[in-house]
């Protein structure tokens, strides 16, 4: 039996561990990879002080630092199955079952999905695989390759591409169609896009964010957006065209662009081809909450958050008994505030197992997520405030209904 | 490659004819046009379709539900095998 355990082994668990282990817990952290990081393994940058962001580097520290603290760790283990069976959590593993009264689900965000015709190709990749091969795995995905969907991560990731020695011949929009929302309007990506401008040393996104503030200049500037496109750490971005097929022999050989208009549809006529050996889907992150739905937990659909979000306090519980919820499953944020989340899980998991004076701790803690939020130096969505006390309203009615109950 | 011949669900192979057909035939729900195409029932159990699955069933509802998941999470969410369902490691 554990005071404590964790499922997924990213900066929110680990944070969590390392927290719950200083106050005297004994926890167990469950992965279904075989290392510890999550997807801070993949995460190589440049921070706006100058100093590297090595993923790799400050996933072994915190596991470092959790192993030291004696929690305990069962990697390449999935977890298919969690119930709450006499006060107890039970979850469900390949090879055990394991118990436990506090259970924390840190399980990260998952990739969406843009079918484009032709990604079944041998040579089409999630963006997020190219950088898992980039940057951990040291392996160049290809020579030249296609980006399909143009958001924050994307321009991270070509970004980091580059620095590998690959070249990213475009960053372009999918084809509109019902599979596609957002990720294929001029627009909308426009907006998302203005706020990597303090990423970004180009003179022309740093411009958009000044000139595009208002709704009408978004629409005339995707209208007035150069048909050739621009460029973007000498990568061209591409928001007058889409890729309307990725097409191959027996891998990818490359795709077929065409010129669209502002409200994405495609001019006829204006198709061309671009030779590449390996094309990157980016249809952005989405909170990966399987298990919180299977253990019954209330959902609420938070488009800043990335998609539908289990329903948690700022403490970090769930509605359910012993059950909370750390990093990306509540919402897609950068590594550092998930680490922070996992921080205020850990204090709220030794406060339920009986640690006493922590409630200014937690406190503290809250204030320090807000914190790292504010000066994030990645923002998956510009609105993540609003979607965040949207979340906190939809607690507090929850809550004052079960009252009223 | 035609629209139309697009794979959406690559372990069950259903393309996007399929299940637009599908759709508009039986106007289902999106657990409907799971359970008659098979999309979302592979061997990654929706992993890599499902948000593409959910969007074409959604298309015709203006209003999407804010707080009831389309297509409903059922366990295991990872493959298990026989041997370990079984029970032979004890
Ligand atoms: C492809 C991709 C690229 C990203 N790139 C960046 C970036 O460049 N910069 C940035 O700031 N943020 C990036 N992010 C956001 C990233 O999610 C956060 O930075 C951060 O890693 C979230 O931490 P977490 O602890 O919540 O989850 P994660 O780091 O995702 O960790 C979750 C862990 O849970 C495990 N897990 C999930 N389900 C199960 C299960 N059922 N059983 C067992 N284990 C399970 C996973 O194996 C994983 O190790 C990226 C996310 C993705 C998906
Ligand atoms: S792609 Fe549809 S179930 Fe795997």
């Amino acid at each position: 039996m554990h005071n404590g355990i964790i499922i997924g082994a990213g900066p929110a668990g680990l944070t969590a561990a390392v927290t719950c282990a200083e106050n005297g817990l004994d926890v167990i952290v469950l992965d279904e990879y075989m290392r510890a990081g999550g997807r801070l393994l993949g995460q190589l940058y440049e921070q706006p002080d100058g100093k590297w962001w090595n993923g790799i580097k400050e996933s072994e520290r915190l596991f470092q630092q959790a192993v030291d603290l004696g929690v305990q760790f069962r990697f390449g283990t999935a977890v298919s199955n969690i119930e709450y069976l006499d006060d107890m959590w039970v979850i469900y593993t390949e090879k055990e079952v394991l118990q436990t009264s506090n259970l924390l689900l840190a399980t990260g965000a998952a990739e969406s999905p843009v079918p484009v015709p032709g990604w079944t190709l041998p040579g089409v990749m999630s963006v997020g695989a190219a950088q898992v091969m980039t940057n951990v795995h040291r392996v160049k995905p290809g020579e030249r390759g296609v980006i399909i969907g143009i958001n924050v991560l994307s321009a991270a990731i070509a970004m980091e591409l580059q620095l590998a020695g690959v070249e990213v011949a475009s960053l372009t929009l999918p084809r509109m169609s019902e599979v596609t929302d957002v990720e294929a309007h001029p627009k909308e990506v426009m907006d998302s896009l203005l706020h990597v401008s303090h990423m970004a040393p180009s003179p022309f996104v740093k411009l958009g964010s000044k000139f595009m503030k208002g709704d009408f200049m978004k629409k005339m500037g995707a209208a007035f957006y150069p048909k050739n496109g621009v460029k973007m750490w000498d990568i061209p971005i591409q928001l007058r065209k889409a890729v309307i097929e990725i097409y191959g022999e027996n891998q990818v050989e490359g795709v077929t662009l065409a010129t669209i208009n502002s409200k994405g549809d495609v001019v006829p006529g204006t198709e061309e081809n671009i030779a590449a050996d390996f094309v990157c889907i980016a249809g952005g992150l989405y909170p990966l909450a399987e298990l919180a739905a299977i253990a019954g937990c209330p959902f609420y659909l938070v488009e800043e958050l990335g998609g539908y979000v289990p329903l948690h306090s700022e403490e970090m519980e769930t509605t359910l008994d012993g059950l909370y919820v750390a990093g990306n499953i509540t919402g897609i944020e950068g590594a550092k505030v998930a680490a922070a989340q996992g921080h205020v899980a850990g204090l709220s998991i030794a406060r339920n197992n009986g640690i006493r004076s922590l409630d200014y701790k937690i406190m503290d803690a809250i204030q320090h997520v807000k914190t790292t939020r504010d000066h994030a130096y990645i923002q998956f969505h510009p609105q993540i405030q609003k979607g965040r006390s949207k979340i906190q309203d939809q607690w507090n009615t929850y809550q004052r209904n079960v009252q009223e109950v | 490659m035609q629209k139309n011949n697009m794979i959406i669900c690559r372990c069950e192979e259903v393309t996007y004819a399929d299940l637009k057909k599908t759709k508009e035939k039986y106007n289902c729900t999106a657990r409907e046009l799971k359970l008659r195409t098979r999309a979302g029932m592979g061997y990654c159990g929706g992993r890599t379709c499902r948000s593409a699955v959910d969007k074409i069933a959604s298309s015709l509802e203006k209003q999407k539900e804010k707080d009831i998941i389309p297509l409903k999470y059922q366990p295991p969410v990872r493959p298990v095998s026989f041997a370990d369902l079984g029970g032979e490691h004890k």
